[in-house]
């Protein structure tokens, strides 16, 4: 049985070749794009559970392809890129990757990460009561993963509906980000902020009425996050 | 005193001698008009002698008039011996019996000369202010000339020429300090006075030689000389001329100021193009090295494949070389960017154990198996620093200590409070860092003589020192020989660190 299917897009050949001989051995089914739009095309005709999407190409750019792959799906994405900046792993995640990493990666690494981006966290958020939140304007679909706010429908992918979910397990208080980290990406992670905060902002953007001024996702400054129910 | 007001900048000999001759026939004129009058008062309707003086007076005045104060002096004079000889008894001599007549003929003498004068300087009055009237026009047209200048063309040239054109100048010459060059204009071009030249801009001295009408005036800058200009056959008022030299001198700083944005454009455009490059080689280089690793740490790690000694053993080698090239692209990469100078500091807010922590974490597949001791002193006030960079110190300093000291010795990393400070220290048990070493193990490539030391690049501390440099602090070093070494540095502290 195949442990998923993944679309490698690069434009280098031996990485495309090292990573299909790679995952395959591990029980991956791969594909793989040697551009952007190559990587698009495939992705209309094919479905995948993830995306092994290179930031440096020719043509699209990885950035540019992972933005037009999240306005139409909510594949996981891990994007591969050759800087270590801060800089260029927040515009991953901003573009819509859930994970990023730096080019040479060692297999096990990037195994790792492929595992921690496809894990599910089982966490229905029975103990959240969404009425109050349909009173304030805004719905939200946990079986459909969908968010409306003011008549505006967005679907979450994954990893926000994961992180969103335990939140919302836990309403009014306030959680650390490494324990978001850890429940939601796994336990090799934990000192990542730049995931929480990027991921919480895309969360806003999907469910806050009005993203600047958040009212659900609370900032504790220092401390974490919290989902915010009860005025 | 002031420049002559002769004002049409006639200096040649021929000039002179026209000047001469126009004298010369305003002077008959004169004579002519005094004698017109004689003729008149004495033969053809006789007058009395009041009649005949008040006659002459009105000539003179109106020759002093028309004409200068010369031709009206040598009429009043003229004049006076005529209206002695035909007008005072004894009429046909100079001699005058009547002692009266002495009053009257000095009064008319009196009167005709203050006429001459008074009327002779309103004319002069007038032909100043027609003067400095030309002289604004041209300052004018030279500065109108001076805006609407092209300012990629050497701009020394052009002002030049266009001084020269404006004031009709035979030469003209500056000298530029900035530039330490001389620009001519003219029909001589001043050959013979660059050291002049050079010599007024340096000393901040005016010159002015009335026979050649040459005149070598500083420019200032406020009180600073930037530059000289040497003008010939000059005409100009003193303060035209100090307007003229006021403009050269915005003149020339604007130009100045223009070049210096123009470098600032180039040297920000090399900046941009070498970032460019730079992402360009490290996209290049990691590329291959990406499938290498791919590679090597598949086949080390999967416990389906299980390796032979040998097997092991040649591709762990092929691994770890990666690592050491992809370390070397990284660092020599991260070497050139500092280097380039003006790399922005990202400052943030953080707590000191934050960035350890952050800085373990990416050291975290080299420090296991080895002891580390962490201490991080408690209620340590907030820092403000680039983030990154520091890990990346912390970090480099962590490697150092690594692969300087035996691998059973620990590694102890703390953030301390001294006078004030936060320090960071990284300190290892290792060998020591002999004195005569110390100072050098932060020059670029300096790999120390040992076996151990060649696994270093020699690019790693002196990136960390650059980037604690930009802080503001210098990384210290105190090492024994046979006990350890302690790397360490301070911080400095966020404005809000008071609060909590």
């Amino acid at each position: 049985m195949s442990a998923g299917r993944i679309l490698v897009v690069d434009d280098d050949p031996q990485i495309r070749r090292a990573m299909r001989v790679t995952l395959t051995a591990r029980g991956y089914e791969v594909a793989d794009a040697r551009t952007g739009e190559e990587a698009l095309d495939e992705l209309r005709s094919g479905i995948y559970d993830l995306v092994l999407l290179d930031m440096n190409m020719p043509g699209l750019g990885g950035l540019e392809t992972c933005r037009l792959i999240r306005s139409g799906s909510e594949t996981a994405i891990i994007m591969l890129t050759v800087s270590n900046s801060e800089k260029d792993k927040v515009d991953a995640l901003d573009a819509g990757a859930d994970d990023y990493i730096t080019k040479p990666f060692s297999t096990p690494e990037l195994l790792a990460r492929i595992r921690a981006t496809l894990r599910r966290v089982p966490q229905p958020p029975d103990h959240a009561d969404l009425r109050q939140l349909g009173q304030r304007g805004v719905e939200i679909d946990l079986a459909s993963r969908r968010a409306t706010v003011n008549g505006r429908t967005s679907r979450l992918t994954a990893k926000e509906f994961d992180l969103l979910s335990y939140l919302l397990a836990r309403p009014n208080k306030t959680i650390s980000h490494r324990e978001l980290l850890q429940a939601v990406w796994g336990p090799d992670y934990g000192d990542e902020l730049e995931y929480v905060r990027v991921f919480i902002n895309r969360l806003r953007k999907k469910i806050e009425p009005d993203p600047s001024n958040p009212q659900f996702l609370v900032t504790d400054a220092w401390a974490g996050y919290r989902f915010q129910l009860s005025p | 005193m002031m420049a002559s007001s002769a004002g049409s900048g006639t200096y040649s000999v021929s000039g002179i001698f026209v000047q001469s001759l126009r004298l010369a026939g305003r002077i008959v004129a004169a004579l002519g008009v005094i004698g017109v009058v004689t003729f008149f008062s004495f033969h053809l309707l006789p007058v009395n002698e009041i009649t005949a003086g008040f006659l002459y007076l009105v000539a003179i005045l109106l020759i002093a008039t028309a004409g200068g104060l010369v031709e009206s002096s040598i009429a009043s004079i003229v004049a006076m011996l005529c209206f002695n000889y035909f007008f005072l008894p004894p009429v046909g001599t100079l001699t005058i019996s009547d002692p009266r007549n002495w009053v009257a003929l000095f009064a008319f003498l009196a009167t005709s000369l203050t006429a001459s004068q008074l009327s002779a300087r309103a004319k002069r009055r007038t032909r100043e202010a027609i003067d400095r009237q030309n002289e604004i026009e041209k300052l004018y047209s030279l500065s109108r000339a001076l805006l609407l200048a092209d300012a990629t063309h050497p701009r020394g040239k052009q002002i030049v020429e266009q001084i020269a054109q404006a004031f009709e100048f035979p030469a003209v010459a500056l000298y530029d300090r900035a530039a330490d060059e001389i620009y001519r204009a003219g029909f001589d071009g001043l050959p013979d006075m660059d050291a002049a030249l050079r010599e007024a801009a340096v000393r901040s001295q005016f010159s002015r030689d009335e026979k050649s009408r040459l005149i070598i005036t500083p420019i200032r800058l406020g009180r600073q000389p930037i530059a000289s200009l040497a003008l010939r056959g000059t005409s100009l008022s003193d303060p035209a001329l100090q307007s003229l030299v006021n403009l050269v001198a915005i003149w020339l700083e604007r130009a100045l100021s223009e070049e210096a944005v123009n470098r600032a454009t180039v040297v920000r455009r090399s900046e941009e193009l070498k970032s460019t490059l730079l992402d360009a080689i490290a996209h290049e280089f990691k590329t291959p090295l990406t499938s290498i690793k791919a590679v090597t740490t598949d086949l080390l790690s999967d416990p389906a494949i299980p390796l032979e000694t040998r097997q092991r053993e040649l591709i762990s080698i092929a691994d770890e070389g990666a690592d050491r090239l992809s370390t070397l692209v990284t660092q020599a990469i991260q070497l050139a960017r500092i280097e380039g100078g003006k790399f922005q500091l990202n400052r943030g807010i953080h707590f000191p154990s934050s960035l350890i922590s952050a800085a373990l974490r990416q050291m975290k597949s080299l420090t296991d198996g080895r002891e580390i001791k962490v201490c991080i002193a408690e209620g340590l006030p907030l820092v403000s620093v680039d983030a990154e960079l520091v890990q990346m110190v912390i970090a480099q300093l962590i490697d150092n200590a690594l692969k300087y000291s035996p691998p059973s010795a620990p590694i102890s990393i703390g953030a301390r409070l001294t006078e004030g400070n936060v320090v960071i220290y990284v300190m290892d048990r290792g060998a020591g860092i002999p004195q005569e070493e110390q100072s050098r193990i932060f020059d670029k490539f300096y790999r120390g003589t040992k076996e151990q030391n060649l696994k270093s690049t020699g690019m790693g501390l002196a990136i960390a020192r650059e980037i604690v440099r930009a802080h503001g602090d210098e990384i210290q070093v105190s090492s024994k020989p046979d006990e350890g070494s302690e790397f360490s540095f301070s911080l400095p502290l966020s404005p809000r660190s008071g609060d909590e």
